[in-house]
Formats: C-alpha cells, structure tokens, sequence
C-alpha cells in the first residue's frame, strides 16, 4: 500500500536517513522501531508530506505521494499539541475541516466519537482545563476523525495510563479491522509483539532489519527449546551437541522443566529421537526471542 | 485556498470573539478623548479668586490694574499694612514695585505667604505690570494713544502658501499634523499586528500543534493564513474606530453646534474687513474679527482638511497600510518561527524592528524639507516607504514617485514572503535547538 523507496534525507552534514527503503502492506500494523535519534519521526515526516526527502520516492497504491493524499493519511505526533484556549469541539471540527471534512460531516462525526469514548462533556471547554490525558484522547479522535487510509502515531501510548493504553490499543485494532493501514512508531517492545505485523527497525539513519514480526523472529531464533514432562530415569542425560542450558526439577519428583539449545548441523527432531527414550514429553517449544531482545541485539551489532 | 481560508477564518475569528479585541477597541477612543477633554473640562471650572494688594511706590501701576476671574486687585497704601492683611488672611498675595531713581522701573517684587501663586496668577500679573508699562511709555514718551497701539498690533498680515498650480491654500501646519498621523498609525499597526502575528506563530510552534497542522496544509498556506486572518482582524479595528469616533464627533457637533458657526462667521466678517476703502475702519473691523473668533485655529483645521486630497489619500493609506503590513508580517512570522521559549527572539526582531524605528525617528528631518531628499528616499524604500510615504502624502506627491514606491514595496513583499515562507518552514519543525544567522543562511544557500 505504501512504498519507501531509496528515501534519503540529510540536514546540514548530518545524515538523517540513508538510502532506506521499506513496504507497508494493506491493511497491516506496521511498527517502525529504533533508538532515538536515529531517524524515525524525520521518516513519519517525509511520509507525511511535512518534509521532503532529498532523494528517493513514496508511494501511495503506487503512485507518487501527492498534497491530496495528505487527506487519507492520519497522523498523531509524539509531542502532541492542540490551541490551548480554543474550545475542544471547535478546534476538532476545524482540524477536521482541514482534513477536507465539511463542518456538518466533522460535527456529526465528531459527536459520534465524543460519545464511544464518553467525553461529551467536553465539548464546549478550552483545551488548557483538560488533564495531559482528556488532551491525548482528544488528540486521538482529530487524528482519525476524516477515517483515513493510513493512520500514523508517533510513539502513541507514552503519556496514556494502562487503562487507556488498552482503549487505544483496541481502538486501533478496530480501524485495522475496518480496512486502515497502521503505521506507529514506538519503543514499547511488548505492544509490538502483540500487535504488529511487520516491523522495521531503523539505526543511525540506516535499515537495519525488516518483514514480518513472526519470520523475524524465527530468523533471531537460535535454536533453543523449552521442555516439560515426566523423567523415566533419575536424570536427563543429552550427547555432545545439545547443551542443557537450563533443568529444573523438583526434590523426588520426576517432573521436570528443560531449556535445551541445539548445536548446528542437528536438527529438531535429533534432539527428540534423544528424550523419547528418556521421558514422557507434556509440552516442546521452540523459545522465539522477544523483540525487546532482538531490538537490544540488532542494535547493539550496529555499534560494533 | 480553501485550507487557507479556514485558518483565515479561525485566526479572525479566535481573535475578534477576544474580550481584550473588544476593550481596546472601545477604550481606546474613550481614552484619548479624556486625554483631550479633560484640560478643556477643568479650564471650564470655576476658579478660585486670588486677592492681591498692590504697593506701588512708583504712583504708575495703581489705578492701571485690572481685576478679573483669577486675580482681584487691590490698592494697599504700605507695605507694612499689607504684609498685615496677608497674615490676617485677607489677602493672598501682594506685588510691591519699590519707588527708583530713574523713571521707568525694572523691578516688581510678589511676596505670599501659605498660597504660593499659581503660574496662571503670576503670568496675570507679568501681562498686566507689562501692559501698563507700555502704554505709560506710549502715552507720555512716545505720544501714542494706547488704543491706536491695540488696533496696530491685532493687524497682523498672514503668509498663505500656495500651489502655484492650483491657486489654492497650502494650509501646511495642518497637512504636517495629518502627515505624522497618518505615519504614526500605520507604525503603531504594523508594531502591533505584526507582533501578533509573530507571538501567534511562535505559541503554534511552542504548542507543537503546528506539526499536527502541517500534516494537513502547506507550511507557506499556514502563514499566509494568519498574516492575513490578523490583518484582517486590524481592518476590522481600524473600521471599528473611524465608526466609533464619527459617532463621537457627531455628538460633539449636536451638543456645541457653534464650534463650526464661527468658523464661517470669520469668514464673512475677513471679507467685510478687506472691502473697506478706510484705513481706520479696516483696522478697526480687523480687530473685530479677532475678538469674535477666540477658535480661530478650529477653522484652519476644518479649512485645511478640506483643501487636503482625501480621494487620493484614503485609498493610498489603505494600499501602504496593507502591503507594509503584509511585507512586516511575513518577516516577523519568520521571527517567530525561530524562537523556541518565548524569550530569545530579540536577535531576529532587532533587523526587522529597526527600519520601522528609523522611519518614525526620521519624521523631524522630514518635517524640515517634506521634499527634500531624506523623505523623498524614505519614501521610496519599500521597508520605510509605508511611514514615509504617509507623511509626505497631504503634501503632495508626484504620481511617478507614488507608483514606484508602491511597485518597489510590492515587489519587496513577494520577496520577503517568499525568504520568510522559506525560513518559517524550517525554523517552525526545529524543536530545542538554537538557531543561528549561519543556520538560516545554509537554509537559503541550499536553496
């Protein structure tokens, strides 16, 4: 649905984004992740029209980005910002006129959204008497009130306390549902397990990994495996090859729990064709790395 | 055009629906018509009468003295029995002329005691001491009557400029006064408006809601927006203010209907006056006329206004006020891009603000030659042609000179929006980082 293609971008001497190139699939969550500063908002920027790229195209359903496709896009920035000492309900429907609403469609739409997240009351106070949070909310509703194609937020749950960190996580799962791309940028590991599914992971202004959260993982896999069942024998002994890693086992039980790495050139089934003389397996899984730790290690790698 | 028009709208209307819009507009005009009417007001309230004892040793002044509202005169035979008058409160004052040798005396003396005399009082008794002084010396030195005197001095001829070319009156007083207004009130606009508009952008920036706006509109569309939505928002002051004080001067004209009676009664009487073949009459009819008309500076004013171009001028002062203000506008837009906290703007403000201080610091070179070639420059640099040229317009200037500083302040404007569209765009995405003259020149040479 979006394509990055070659995008380069430089300020000054600095080299903000060198040469990267990645691809947003219809209907999916796509996390872009990275440490800061190395380049993940200049990048937002770019696809959102705001900056331009030195080289290097973006494309929306393959045809170049255009002033006009800034309407099918939604974006909420990490720093958030709203007219303080406007009213809430009027600043919304004049964001939403921007966004090519006419005032009658934003009114009613707004309406809609005031009342599925219960802050009708809110509608005829200033921005300033608002808590950070009631502001976020609102932020969220201006952002994907015109129903855009794509929906971009920039690091979306900082600042929103776990309840409402639930109520947005679900709301953006209902947009993907009801056809809309999610791009969102973030340092929260755990939301990208959970929700995304495809990442790309961007380091000192370069590409450094991409796909799909699953092959990713899989591909940080190193080939470790988790064990449970009952011993027949007193103890689990593995040949040369498969290191044990872990083993727990309870005093005169012969239950017993396992972390076993495989060494290369074995395979799965190797290290089965080794327990099931030995015990009664009750549960056998690959240990996929999490992202945190891919994250860490991807880019950790980059330093050296 | 549309986005542009929408943030139009919210820029006028945030700003007009402002109580502070309202208070200004209303108490200004208030304001500087209790600046006017209170001196009239208190010049209008009775006043207290000073009693003052004269000593005169000379035997000149005595009977000469006149009373009136302010001062009372009265004859005291000594000094001694008038210094015990003021301290018995009787009197408030006292003017002692000690007796000389020579005939006409130098020197008069005023002693109080708790009511120190006023500068009206003293200034009473200068133009009185003075007056009989005079008419002694013309009576009994020169042998002129004193009355002879008064009709001499109440003629007066009166220099007219005049167009050579038009044959009317230049009435140039009242065309320098028009001029500094006018200089003044396109100044004063463009500091106020143009600081609104620099105070509005970098609050956006601040506020960071300028990135959520610049998802949807051009930089360029944003900018442009609140430039003219402000200046939108000064028309709209402005009209507010010519209303409210036509109001307020139909009102001074339905309770003072006289004010512009005597400014056509002169009129008839100066030409009763010139007709008259007799030089005594003429004389006296003069002074007649001088009597009758204590406003004479009221008509020259309402003289003047008249022989003034308002055809011409009105529309030129709204084309200087527009184009000044939108070619200021965009470069404190700038400004207030660059500025992150509010309070280290000054460096970018300085070169902005200085052109306009210059021009309202050069107006007294421009009052001594309105044509010379100080004003004349002024007026056709577009960063100083809109305070100039206000000034030197209600004395006429050639249409030639007029159309090149208009095209000049134009063109002028399409540039400086254009550098300023250029630095507003960085500047207003840069968060936390202190920009420097060297940043905004690397912006331009990478184009």
């Amino acid at each position: 649905m979006l394509r990055v293609e070659h995008i380069t971008k430089n300020f000054g001497s600095y080299r903000a984004l060198n040469d990267v190139t990645l691809e947003v699939r219809q209907g999916s969550i796509f996390g872009l992740l990275g440490p800061n500063g190395a380049g993940k908002t200049t990048l937002i920027r770019i696809i959102n029209h705001i900056t331009q790229a030195d080289s290097g195209a973006i494309r929306l359903d393959d045809k170049p980005l255009t002033d006009e496709d800034t309407l099918k896009i939604g974006y909420m920035p990490e720093e958030r910002g709203l007219y303080k000492k406007m009213k809430v309900g009027e600043q919304a429907i004049y964001l939403a006129q921007l966004k090519g609403l006419s005032r009658k469609d934003a009114e009613q739409r707004l309406k809609q959204w005031f009342g599925r997240f219960e802050i009708e009351s809110w509608w005829n106070r200033k921005v300033e008497e608002l808590s950070k949070g009631m502001q976020q909310k609102v932020q969220f509703i201006v952002t994907v009130v015109h129903e855009p194609k794509l929906l971009i937020f920039d690091e979306p749950f900082s600042g929103f306390d776990p309840v409402n960190a639930t109520l947005l996580k679900n709301e953006i799962l209902r947009l993907r549902e009801n056809g809309a791309t999610v791009i969102f940028s973030t340092h929260n590991m755990a939301s990208v397990e959970e929700i995304c599914d495809d990442i790309a992971l961007i380091n000192k202004s370069q590409l450094v990994l991409s796909g799909s959260v699953k092959e990713i993982r899989r591909s940080f896999a190193q080939d470790r495996y988790q064990i449970e069942g009952h011993l027949s024998k007193e103890t689990l002994i593995l040949p040369q090859g498969f290191e044990l890693e872990q083993m727990s086992q309870e005093q005169g039980s012969k239950e017993f729990s396992a972390i076993v790495r495989i060494h290369e050139g074995l395979e799965v089934n190797d290290l089965l064709l080794q327990l099931l003389p030995q015990c009664k397996i009750t549960h056998f899984q690959e240990i996929l790395p999490s992202m945190n730790e891919i994250f860490i290690r991807s880019v950790q790698n980059d330093k050296i | 055009m549309k986005k542009i028009l929408l943030v139009i709208r919210r820029e006028y209307s945030t700003r007009v629906r402002k109580k502070s819009f309202w208070i200004l507009t209303i108490l200004l005009p208030i304001l500087i018509a209790i600046v006017y009417a209170t001196p009239v007001y208190l010049a209008q309230k009775p006043i207290t009468t000073a009693t003052v004892l004269v000593v005169d040793e000379t035997e000149i002044f005595t009977h000469a003295f006149q009373s009136n509202k302010e001062v009372a005169y009265k004859r005291a035979g000594s000094l001694d029995y008038a210094k015990r008058q003021l301290e018995m409160d009787s009197a408030n004052l006292i003017v002692f002329i000690p007796s000389r040798e020579t005939t006409i005396p130098n020197d008069a003396f005023l002693y109080y005691r708790t009511d120190v005399p006023g500068s009206n009082v003293q200034s009473d008794i200068k133009q009185q001491l003075n007056t009989i002084l005079h008419n002694v010396i013309l009576e009994d030195v020169l042998n002129i009557s004193p009355d002879d005197y008064e009709s001499l001095t109440h003629t007066t001829i009166a220099l007219h400029p005049k167009d050579i070319e038009t044959g009317r009156d230049g009435f140039l007083e009242v065309k320098m006064i028009l001029g500094i207004i006018l200089a003044v009130i396109i100044y004063v606009a463009i500091f106020m408006f143009g600081g609104q508009v620099m105070q509005g952008v970098s609050e956006e920036k601040h506020s960071r809601i300028v990135e959520v706006m610049l998802c949807s509109l051009k930089p360029f569309q944003l900018m442009m927006g609140k430039v003219v939505g402000i200046g939108l928002v000064g028309l709209t002051q402005f009209a507010l203010w010519v209303a409210l004080s036509g109001a307020g001067l139909f009102a001074i004209k339905a309770a003072n209907p006289t004010l512009f009676e005597q400014a056509e009664q002169r009129q008839n009487v100066t030409q009763i006056a010139t007709k008259g073949t007799d030089m005594t009459t003429q004389l006296e009819t003069a002074k007649m006329a001088n009597d009758a008309i204590p406003n004479s500076q009221a008509f020259v004013l309402t003289q003047g206004l008249v022989a003034i171009n308002f055809k011409l001028i009105i529309p030129l002062f709204l084309i200087y006020f527009l184009f000044g203000y939108l070619l200021y506008a965009s470069l404190f837009a700038a400004c207030g891009s660059l500025v992150d906290q509010g309070s280290d703007g000054q460096q970018f403000t300085l070169p902005v603000t200085i052109p306009l201080l210059l021009s309202l610091m050069l107006i007294p070179a421009m009052i001594n030659e309105p044509g010379g070639t100080v004003a004349t420059w002024l007026s056709i640099i577009p960063f100083t042609s809109p305070i100039a040229m206000m000034f030197r317009l209600p004395f006429g200037v050639s249409i030639l000179e007029v159309a090149v500083s208009i095209a000049l302040l134009i063109l002028t404007f399409i540039l400086c929006t254009w550098m300023a569209a250029n630095i507003y765009k960085r500047g207003v995405l840069l968060f936390g980082k202190q920009i420097s003259y060297r940043d905004i020149f690397r912006w331009f040479k990478r184009g």
